[in-house]
């Protein structure tokens, strides 16, 4: 259920939303179109969740689509998307045509709509084979990359390639995610909803009930991962950091993600992990459905220092979460992280399991820190990281790729 | 005297086309070939895009130099320079070739990055709009400019240097359409030395500089 931007009020302040009206006012009527491939679980439905009722609330025509494909289909677009993050996948030419003929099929129901909006977007790989079934596209069609391929399967990301540089831009969420294309490449980062399930504040009780049922000590110092079990994600490097932590210090730690059923690799490093947590009834290691956003809102307020240790990383959108909720982010030197964990401001870039111990004990015994450099985060976040701020971006986007416009400046 | 029209912006990133610096010679051959709108981002537009408001440096090449070429005397240099003290970006780009010219003969080696760390070059497109709002006697303006988004500061007070009559914030040019009556007030908007600011504080320290005239 989407929250009227209204509500945000509160949070951003009135200029902000005025700000927002006042662009979107410029814009009103504008026909635009956003085509993911679900409207299910994932971080592109949740961002378009919000998105789409928002640009409607500040005047733009706005609307969602997805395409359908048999499960065969998404098999093959789940490997495009793989290999466009650097994984050697095996696509043959005829999963290829599949990918081509399901995006033909889809844009034979989507045709009239795409071609007579002002502004298409196509989110990552799955639909993005639509634009050249549209030949008579009036408006602009940009594509809207949310994963990282910076350092792409090359069998992969030549093809791949062929179906976006026809586009009149892309856009991806960080400088290091984008790749030569001939075409304009803009930047947004991601964000987070501060009123929704994962970040609204939660009453005591609330807080309370979520400690009660996993057993945590409210009088001991609590750490939190939040993280998909996944090596890049560092969970065993994390145990040995809250080993070394425990040597000094009677912390708790909880490692807590979110697992898809078929994910293999998932699945091993989460028995090890399981292993390495073995006769420790202080780690706390939590598989987590899909939906669980009030107990991952629950353990980041609960914990007194969060980490995201990872070794390598997307965006990392758990981190701005956890900075959001005044706490402190120890987070690994990679990705996104850089750009959310000031160091020494809203947190540590840690490098090892050591640097993150040796930060973990320093804030244990520097607690006034702890609060001080929360209250950074959150201001950070408040600024940076909100939705508001990404509507403000695609609204400029908007703009932008609607005018055509190549000066620095230009007026509306 | 015209009423004062409040204008906002909204600055949108991206890239510019050039290839990553790996090292620093391979960053002092981009800026020199880099378009001036490149170089003006890197150190003019850093307030305005998401950012930390307390950096230890303001422009990119100094933070970069400085985080991962790990060179703290080239950053250092880099970052005292202030870019509204040049009449021109060309001036500014001369400026800052001969910093890295000068310490591309002081080292050793060239210092190099990891793959993923190099220096990535980008501009920004800005969208100015109206924001219908007016301020029509100058007791208004330390009260409005507390309301102002930080696009109508940047707009009007960091932007508008570069806008003719170059040098002057727009705050200033139109109290001087009342003549010399309001001559304190505009020397108090001149001595702020703003670029280390974030847009948050440089708000406050506008309308407290203005607050502190009106009441002298």
């Amino acid at each position: 259920m989407s929250i009227p931007l209204a509500e945000y009020e509160v949070i951003v302040g009135s200029s902000t939303l005025a700000q927002l009206r006042r662009l979107g006012e410029r814009l009103a009527g504008l026909r635009v179109v956003h085509v993911s491939s679900t409207r299910e679980m994932g971080g592109v439905a949740e961002k378009l969740e919000w998105m789409v009722p928002h640009l409607r609330d500040v005047g733009v025509d706005a609307s969602w689509e997805v395409v359908h494909g048999d499960p065969l289909f998404f098999d093959i677009t789940k490997a495009i998307n793989n290999g466009l993050q650097g994984e050697s996948v095996d696509l043959s030419k005829a999963d290829w045509r599949i990918y081509q003929d399901v995006n033909e099929m889809n844009a034979g129901r989507l045709r009239p709509l795409l071609e007579d909006a002002d502004i298409v977007v196509i989110h990552n790989p799955q639909p993005a084979g639509l634009l050249n079934f549209c030949p008579n596209r009036k408006g602009r069609w940009i594509w809207r990359a949310h994963i990282d391929i910076s350092r792409q399967f090359r069998a992969v990301g030549r093809v791949f390639r062929t179906f976006v540089e026809n586009y009149d831009a892309s856009v991806f969420s960080m400088a290091e995610f984008a790749q030569p294309l001939p075409h304009p490449q803009f930047l947004i980062p991601p964000s987070i909803d501060p009123l929704s399930e994962k970040n609204r504040d939660l009453d005591p009780a609330e807080l309370s009930s979520i400690r009660a049922e996993f057993g945590l000590d409210p009088d001991r110092p609590l750490i939190v991962q939040i993280a998909r079990f996944d090596r890049f994600k560092d969970p065993m490097g994390v145990i040995k950091a809250y080993r070394l932590v425990r040597k000094a210090t009677h912390v708790q730690l909880v490692l807590a993600g979110a697992g898809a059923t078929n994910d293999l690799e998932g699945k091993a490093v989460l028995k090890d992990v399981l292993a390495a947590a073995a006769g420790d009834p202080d780690i706390h290691v939590l598989l987590l459905p899909m939906d669980a956003h009030k107990t991952i809102n629950a353990l980041q307020r609960l914990a007194d220092i969060i980490l995201r240790k990872s070794t390598r990383e997307g965006f990392g959108l758990t981190v701005a979460e956890g900075m959001w909720k005044g706490k402190p982010v120890i987070g690994g030197d990679a990705g996104g992280i850089r750009l959310q964990v000031v160091n020494y401001h809203t947190g540590f870039l840690v490098c090892t399991p050591e640097g993150a111990a040796h930060r973990i004990r320093y804030l244990l015994h520097h607690r006034e820190r702890i609060s001080e450099m929360g209250g950074v985060a959150r201001e950070f976040v408040r600024s940076n990281f909100l939705v508001t701020r990404q509507l403000r971006e695609c609204l400029t986007l908007f703009f932008a790729i609607r005018s055509g416009e190549k000066s620095r400046t230009f007026q509306v | 005297m015209k009423t004062f029209e409040v204008m906002d912006c909204a600055l949108l990133m991206r890239m510019s086309g050039l290839a990553p610096a790996m090292n620093l010679r391979e960053l002092r051959d981009r800026i020199a070939a880099c378009g001036e709108n490149v170089l003006y981002h890197h150190f003019c537009e850093t307030t305005l895009r998401p950012t930390f408001d307390d950096p230890d440096y303001r422009n990119d090449f100094a933070a970069w130099t400085r985080l991962y070429l790990r060179d703290r005397v080239l950053a250092e240099r880099l970052g005292i320079i202030d870019p509204y003290a040049f009449g021109t970006i060309e001036e500014l780009r001369d400026a800052v070739l001969d910093i890295i010219d000068d310490r591309l003969g002081e080292v050793a080696m060239i210092p190099w990055v990891r793959l993923g760390d190099g220096f990535l070059f980008k501009e920004a497109i800005t969208v100015i709009f109206d924001t219908g709002e007016r301020i029509r006697d100058p007791r208004e303006l330390a009260p409005a400019i507390l309301r102002m988004t930080d696009g109508s500061i940047y707009y009007h007070f960091v932007e508008a240097l570069r806008r003719p009559p170059v040098g002057k914030d727009d705050f200033s040019v139109w109290l001087l359409g009342a003549g010399d009556v309001y001559g304190q007030l505009i020397r108090s908007l001149g001595a702020i030395d703003f670029y280390f600011y974030s847009l948050a504080r440089l708000r406050k320290e506008i309308s407290l500089a203005l607050t502190i005239a009106e009441v002298a």
